[in-house]
């Protein structure tokens, strides 16, 4: 089974900007900072990402409290079923800025730790900036929950598994897990978004 | 029933086209493995390959693609009965074969993922096996998006059964595989493996493979398949739908057979109506197997680099011999400083980078597989295994991700049963040297005759001219006065033979003077008489020189450009020149303080014409860093300013310690650094390393999740008493405790610092550590004070 019903989203890397904010606080600056080393790290990213997102938009049985069945997986949390309260829908999405990300950053590990440094905030603030970039995309016109992912609260980072092969995230996004239940590429990210009726 | 290889050769032949989407028509629930069907609904199985064979395909596709034994304990039922549903559906039909499909592992392997190669290679083999004992008459690797993986998938078929193998590759919109493989790159790679038919499926649609499929016309002399989507999903009415429909797919396949494409056929959302139209339109094409090309091709698992009359560059850094600091750092296991060598000769502009890890008080094997992964991570140049232990060369070789240039094979008899059935089996450029059990000959003549007796004994295995690069020996003029000519000769007779060519170009210059004008003038003497590669030194002025210049005279750069850009950025336009003057009027001070690593190297090389190497220290490096540092704690100055600084006093710091005599270096500054068991995060720790080096601290850094005992070990073996510890998560504080109790155990006299983002002083304390790092400058102070009061 490969690509049923599967979206994809991908976007040209200038087209979606780069949250200064989440920027700022992963650089451990002031907002609006700016270098030249920075932007030469900014340049030298932009040319390595490739933006790129699966989701499907499928129902949530929340009939049982405290459970949220989305068909092809249960997961039982109090804190996403208030978050998903009074949906019947939700989106579920996986996003990633791609291998070369994590080769770029294998190279500057190596080559020079502060490149590395502001590289690695960039990339983290880029894979949440197009996952906003998605989101607005997929809700346009709904109304939505807050946007959730597996590890926060009191949803086990083990969801990952069976949400990442619904999406056939490995084949479309290259996204894998490792026994850990971490993904590579490293700048991913997987959520859930309740669809408010 | 003829053999598939052999019906490809005479006509051309078809796939069937999807599953998925009908068999979810026919009830399979949306998540659910349709290879249960193969027991469950084999009826349903055997019908769909019906359908697909009245539609006119050759070759069906078993439903077995996500079978593997990590997912299904009972994979090898799976395989049986799957294998057995296409044989009862080609039952009593002609020309029918079935495909033992399989499909990717759906993890990534290493170095950035987690499953070890030879894993990989066992997880399929496992499916071979069992596939073999089946019946099937071929088997198909599909859908693969990683080069890596794709290797092992072909290894385990070749050593597992004797059935032709087919594969195909995800290429994107951008014409590349997921992790970065292009047609070119994935056909060297696949054609030295010997697979025996090559191509592309699922992707986008046609549309795009049709942008594709010229590469493969171009660079495969192996039959190439297309078995596209039909277009992209889309969701209509809760429905999903693909936006190609069978006329419009079918007339894109025709454009692909005219283009090249010998087997036809389809994958996710096309059904039995898609290839009955497309045989309709395509089986009266005329047809030629691709013809066989003559490009001598290595590549990485990115890109191909092929070897022609546009010199070619192998990096000769990484090579032990006379390089007394690589031979350290592989006696002592220091990887980085191999892979920054990797990473500059790069830079430099090389287009191959020679591996040669050899040196007599190490595993040579066991250095060169490491050497060679680690590479590969941070590099995507291929790569020239050299080496002359032959199991060292075929675990090379086997690991390596891409088709690689090997070097070398000699003309003895000892070397050529070894090396030419490894090149034979993992395919690979060979570059072969003119010396026999006679010697290196001293005649021109004679070198050429061992290039063809060598090029001659590759045939018997199957290895072609084509892949033949001969190296007719540069020996040193100061010894040997007739050795440029001789070997100049030889390279116009071995090219006359129609064999490539390349020197290990330095050896020319042993043993004189400001050998850079030697060597660069005999590379481009070697150029001119159709020399293709040289092993060189890519840090030579000179021979850069050399390179760009011959490309420009040659018709190689078209416009120059190369050469202009070369010629800008390094030989001192006017423009650059006064760049370099403004940088220069910067101290070494204020560059530290600004982060400007070049200027920093001349100002330190400047400064040590008149000053003694301490006080550059003392006066010029210390100071710009506490004032950088001061700044960052007063928050004027931030941590990607403080790295950069840090970064720049540590290769000024380089600069000094050249000229330290060993008496004054101050070798008892020392930290062993790690981030503790079970913690992978080593942001943290790595900026305090390079602080630390920036204050001239010798850093044994021991990586990350590394377990008590081993940096227990370091701290004793090194006689070092200052160990920093590292951890970002919660989970990995107790073992953070258990290294400082095991610590403490071992010597009393060993400070323990700590840091991560979530430890505090609180925690610091209820777990015993002597010092607790709130920032890396903080935990640079503690060390200064430490060794302060150790004075």
């Amino acid at each position: 089974m490969k690509n049923q019903d599967i979206q994809i989203i991908t976007a040209p890397p200038d087209e979606v900007e780069i949250n200064q904010n989440e920027l700022a606080a992963r650089l451990k600056v002031n907002r609006g900072y700016q270098s030249d080393a920075l932007d030469r790290c900014r340049q030298r990213l932009l040319e390595v990402i490739t933006y790129q997102c699966a989701y499907i938009r499928t129902a949530v049985d929340l009939s049982v409290e405290n459970r949220c069945d989305f068909g092809f997986m249960t997961i039982d949390s109090k804190n996403l079923y208030r978050n998903l309260n009074g949906c019947r829908e939700a989106f579920v999405m996986a996003v990633t800025t791609g291998i070369g990300v994590d080769r770029l950053l294998a190279r500057l590990n190596v080559s020079s730790q502060a490149e590395h440094f502001m590289t690695d905030a960039l990339s983290s603030a880029a894979v949440e900036s197009f996952c906003d970039y998605v989101s607005d995309k997929m809700k346009t016109g709904i109304r939505t929950a807050p946007r959730f992912s597996p590890g926060y609260g009191d949803v086990s980072i083990e969801v990952q598994k069976p949400l990442l092969d619904r999406l056939n995230a490995a084949q479309l996004l290259g996204i894998t897990l490792n026994n850990a239940y971490l993904m590579t590429p490293v700048k991913s990210i997987t959520a859930i978004m309740g669809v408010r009726q | 029933m003829k053999k598939i290889t052999e019906l490809i050769k005479e006509k051309r032949v078809y796939f069937d086209g999807g599953t998925g989407t009908i068999l979810q028509e026919m009830g399979l629930p949306a998540g659910q493995s349709p290879e249960l069907w193969n027991i469950t609904q084999p009826e349903k199985i055997i019908g769909l390959h019906r359908s697909y064979l009245d539609a006119g395909c050759n070759i069906i596709k078993t439903n077995t693609f996500g079978v593997n034994a990590d997912k299904f304990e009972n994979y090898e039922e799976l395989i049986r009965a799957g294998i057995a549903c296409a044989k009862k559906a080609v039952e009593g039909r002609e020309e029918a074969y079935v495909a033992y499909d399989m499909g990717p592992t759906g993890k990534l392997l290493e170095p950035l993922g987690e499953l070890k190669f030879e894993d990989a290679v066992e997880l399929f083999a496992k499916n071979v096996r069992a596939a073999a004992k089946c019946g099937a008459d071929l088997v198909l690797i599909e859908t693969m998006n990683d080069s890596y993986e794709t290797k092992a998938a072909v290894l385990a078929v070749k050593e597992n059964c004797d059935l032709p193998v087919f594969v195909t590759n995800v290429y994107d919109a951008s014409g590349k595989l997921m992790t970065g493989a292009d047609p070119a790159a994935m056909i060297a790679l696949l054609e030295g493996l010997r697979v025996d038919a090559l191509g592309m499926n699922c992707s986008l649609g046609p549309d795009i493979m049709l942008k594709i499929i010229g590469e493969f016309e171009k660079y495969s002399s192996t039959p190439v398949i297309v078995n596209p989507n039909a277009g992209l999903p889309e969701v209509v009415d809760g429905k999903t739908v693909f936006n190609i429909g069978e006329d419009e797919f079918s007339d894109y396949m025709v454009q692909l057979a005219e283009n090249g494409a010998a087997i036809l056929g389809g994958c996710c959302g096309t059904t039995p109506e898609f290839i009955r139209k497309t045989i309709m339109k395509t089986q009266n094409l005329q047809y030629a197997p691709p013809s066989e090309k003559n490009f001598t091709m290595v590549s990485s698992y990115t890109h191909s680099v092929i070897i022609d009359r546009d010199p070619i560059l192998i990096g000769e850094r990484i090579n032990p011999t006379g390089k007394p600091k690589l031979k350290e750092a592989l006696r002592t296991d220091n990887l980085n400083y191999v892979l920054n060598e990797a990473i500059k000769q790069s830079d430099a502009g090389v287009h191959i980078l020679d591996v040669n890890v050899g040196l007599p008080e190490i595993d040579e094997t066991e250095m060169m597989v490491k050497c060679v992964s680690a590479i590969q991570a941070v590099s995507d140049l291929p790569l020239q295994i050299d080496t002359t232990n032959f199991d060292t060369l075929e675990k090379a070789m086997r690991m390596y991700n891409g088709k690689p240039l090997v070097n070398s094979v000699n003309g003895t008899e000892e070397s050529m049963k070894h090396v030419l059935p490894i090149v034979q089996k993992y395919g690979g450029g060979l570059i072969a040297l003119t010396i026999d059990e006679g010697g290196i000959p001293d005649k021109a003549e004679d070198r050429a005759k061992i290039a063809e007796m060598i090029a001659n004994r590759a045939a018997e295995y199957g290895i072609k001219r084509k892949e033949i690069v001969v190296d007719p020996l540069a020996l040193t003029i100061s010894s040997n006065p007739e050795s440029a000519v001789v070997t100049l000769e030889a390279i116009r007779l071995i090219r006359q033979l129609g064999l490539k060519t390349s020197l290990g170009i330095s050896n020319i210059s042993f043993g004189l003077p400001q050998r850079d004008l030697v060597t660069s003038t005999f590379y481009a003497n070697a150029l001119q008489s159709g020399l293709n590669c040289a092993i060189m030194n890519p840090f030579s002025a000179a021979m850069m020189n050399t390179y760009y210049s011959y490309r420009a005279l040659n018709l190689l750069d078209t416009g120059c450009v190369d050469y202009i850009n070369y010629a800008s950025a390094n030989i001192g336009s006017d423009n650059s020149s006064a760049q370099k003057q403004g940088e220069s009027n910067e101290s070494l001070h204020t560059s530290i303080v600004k982060g400007l690593k070049e200027n920093a190297v001349s100002c330190t090389k400047a400064l040590l014409e008149n000053t003694e190497p301490l006080d550059v220290i003392n006066h010029h490096i210390i100071p710009a860093l506490n004032e950088i540092g001061t700044a960052f704690e007063q928050k004027k100055a931030y941590l990607p300013q403080l790295l950069m600084s840090a970064e720049t006093a540590s290769l000024s710091f380089d600069e000094v310690k050249k000229k330290i005599t060993t008496e004054q270096s101050d070798k008892s500054k020392a930290i062993v650094l790690a981030t503790v068991k079970g913690d992978i995060h080593d942001i943290g720790k790595n900026i305090v390393k390079v602080l630390m080096e920036s204050y001239g601290f010798t850093v044994y850094d021991l990586g990350r999740d590394v377990p008590p005992e081993v940096i227990r070990d370091c701290a004793v073996e090194k006689n070092c008493k200052l160990v920093g510890l590292s951890a970002l998560m919660t989970t990995t504080v107790p073992s953070m405790a258990e290294t400082i109790e095991l610590l403490n155990k071992t010597d009393r006299r060993i400070k323990t610092l700590v840091g991560g983002a979530v430890l505090n002083q609180e925690y610091a304390d209820m777990i015993g550590a002597d010092f607790y790092g709130a920032d890396a400058m903080d935990s640079v102070r503690f060390a200064e004070s430490f060794y302060q009061n150790q004075n």
